[in-house]
């Protein structure tokens, strides 16, 4: 014996709910074999089968981000409410569940992540698939400079009626949708030049080159950012859609919703 | 003593001869059959058979006897190519008579080794497909639609059994009438419940491809004004200030569309 247990035994003391990231098949089983309190499975798929199951939109390397949006989702959901004293297991290392962290679901104040990615009008899958292409862009840039982007997702037919086109729609009687193999190369060209994609509920690229002309009175976002954000805060306060930028100047992608910017991440940690 | 010593000889040659060469064709038979076997084995695993098998009932059973159906379509190929070699030895130690030969070879064996692979194609083709419907409609949580992926299984079990006892030349008349009068029944109920959707999905191909109007448009259908949201295969979103219509895209089509400049 190590003599450790005794804090492990602290650590683990009158939990009310397990969340377990990622775990394989058989961590699954034989968690479900053991554990009496609830058990929650958070994944970007639920591959295991679980009954209480989070969907990650994608697999977050801060660990903070992660055990944040598990919490939320779980408040959500209703699986957990804010008292509830959840333990996370995760993997950090190996291929086994190595890490546990002890934390109240109240612990974070609630920035409408999990909200953005579910409730949002378009449909999480094109949410997430929009956020991997600019993530993508942030990564690789055009032709190693950096770019700035903005996709606007979702309440398509409201966003164009608050926009005018700057050029040529290249995606006119096209049926382009986000996600396809080929558009990761094309929105990368089209990023070239200003103006807004406007992406629909399920994923259709409707248009790109939008010059997005929402009020902008009483659209507070952070000291510093750019027009392109005010643009982006703006819309999605006037519509009911969310919107995803790449900031060409520190390169961090943020999302919007409901005009307040609701996260930050920085493209070169995924 | 020159001509008694040929004629033994001679003798011998054709005692020799008539057993040995049967003897012979039967070896080299029972070889090619087990390389066939084999060959036969490796070229299936080549195709992708055992990864395109797995998980089907037909390949759990015959795992559970030890085999696979990679293993027991090899089987088949060296039980064939046996009973060919088995025959061939027969008719030519004189046993069988050679018409009887190609008989055998052209007609029944043949139709058997044709109608165990139909069924076991059938078996496992029946699998697959109830494996991918249930897949793909697990998300519906309705009773009533458990019964469908079985439902395909046996269907395509049924086909396979009609074409392996018409392969057997057994008489299939009753059963092909009651095939008949099921896929009629299918297409009959399938036309009816699928009227609507079919209109709406051949005036959504119209939709999608000419594009009358767009995302963003402000158009008016059926009385229902809005600005467009969605346009899908069966379906057109029209939005307004608080309602959202979903018009099937056939309505658009006959009421016609107004669109607003």
């Amino acid at each position: 014996m190590t003599g450790v247990g005794g804090i492990v035994a602290d650590l683990v003391a009158d939990v009310d709910a397990l969340f377990v990231f990622s775990p394989s098949g058989a961590n699954f089983e034989e968690i479900r074999a053991t554990v009496d309190v609830p058990v929650v499975v958070v994944d970007t798929e639920n591959a295991v089968g679980a009954e209480s199951f989070i969907e990650l939109p994608l697999q977050f390397t801060d660990v903070r981000e992660q055990i944040r949006f598990a919490l939320e989702g779980g408040i959500d959901q209703e699986l957990i409410d804010t008292g509830t004293m959840v333990l996370c297991a995760q993997r950090l290392f190996d291929d086994g569940l190595d890490s546990f962290t002890r934390v109240r679901a109240g612990e974070f104040s609630q920035t409408g992540i999990y909200d953005l990615f579910v409730n949002s009008r378009a449909e999480p899958s094109v949410i997430r698939a929009v956020l991997e292409v600019v993530i993508g862009l942030g990564k690789k840039g055009q032709k190693g400079k950096p770019v700035g982007a903005l996709f606007v997702v979702g309440d398509a037919g409201k966003v164009m009626n608050k926009s005018r086109s700057l050029s040529y729609n290249p995606f006119e009687k096209s049926h382009v949708h986000v996600g396809d193999p080929i558009v990761d190369v094309m929105l990368k060209e089209f990023s070239r030049l200003d103006g807004a994609f406007v992406i629909s509920d399920s994923g259709k690229i409707v248009s790109a080159y939008r010059y997005l002309e929402p009020a902008t009175e009483g659209v507070d976002i952070p000291k510093g950012l750019g027009t392109r954000h005010m643009a982006a805060g703006a819309i999605t306060r006037e519509t009911n859609s969310i919107a995803i930028v790449l900031s060409e100047s520190d390169g961090l992608v943020r999302a919007f919703s409901g005009g307040e910017l609701i996260f930050e991440l920085d493209p070169e940690a995924y | 003593m020159m001509t008694a010593i040929q004629r033994i000889l001679h003798q011998f040659w054709t005692e020799i001869s008539s057993s040995l060469v049967p003897l012979m064709v039967f070896v080299t038979g029972v070889f090619t059959a087990i390389i066939l076997g084999r060959l036969s084995k490796r070229l299936f695993m080549a195709a992708g058979i055992p990864d395109s098998v797995e998980g089907t009932t037909f390949e759990r059973t015959v795992n559970r006897l030890g085999t696979s159906t990679t293993g027991i379509l090899s089987w088949m190929v060296t039980l064939f190519v046996l009973a060919l070699a088995v025959g061939l030895t027969l008719s030519i130690g004189g046993l069988l008579g050679t018409s009887y030969y190609a008989e055998l070879l052209r007609g029944y064996l043949l139709r058997v080794f044709v109608a165990a692979l139909v069924i076991i194609v059938g078996l496992i083709l029946g699998d697959k497909v109830q494996v991918e419907i249930q897949n793909w409609l697990q998300d519906i949580k309705l009773t009533e639609v458990a019964l469908i992926p079985p439902a395909a299984k046996y269907s395509i079990l049924f086909v396979a059994t009609l074409v392996a006892l018409e392969e057997l030349r057994i008489e299939t008349l009753p059963l092909m009438i009651v095939l008949g009068g099921y896929i009629l029944l299918l297409i009959v109920f399938g036309a009816i419940a699928f009227k609507d959707l079919l209109a709406a999905a051949a005036a959504g191909m119209y939709l999608i491809f000419l594009q009358p109007y767009t995302i963003g448009d402000t158009i008016t259908v059926d009385e229902k004004r809005g600005i467009v949201q969605e346009v899908d295969l069966f379906t057109t979103y029209i939005e307004s200030e608080g309602e959202e219509f979903i018009l099937p895209n056939h309505i658009v089509m006959r009421d016609g569309i107004m669109r607003d400049r």
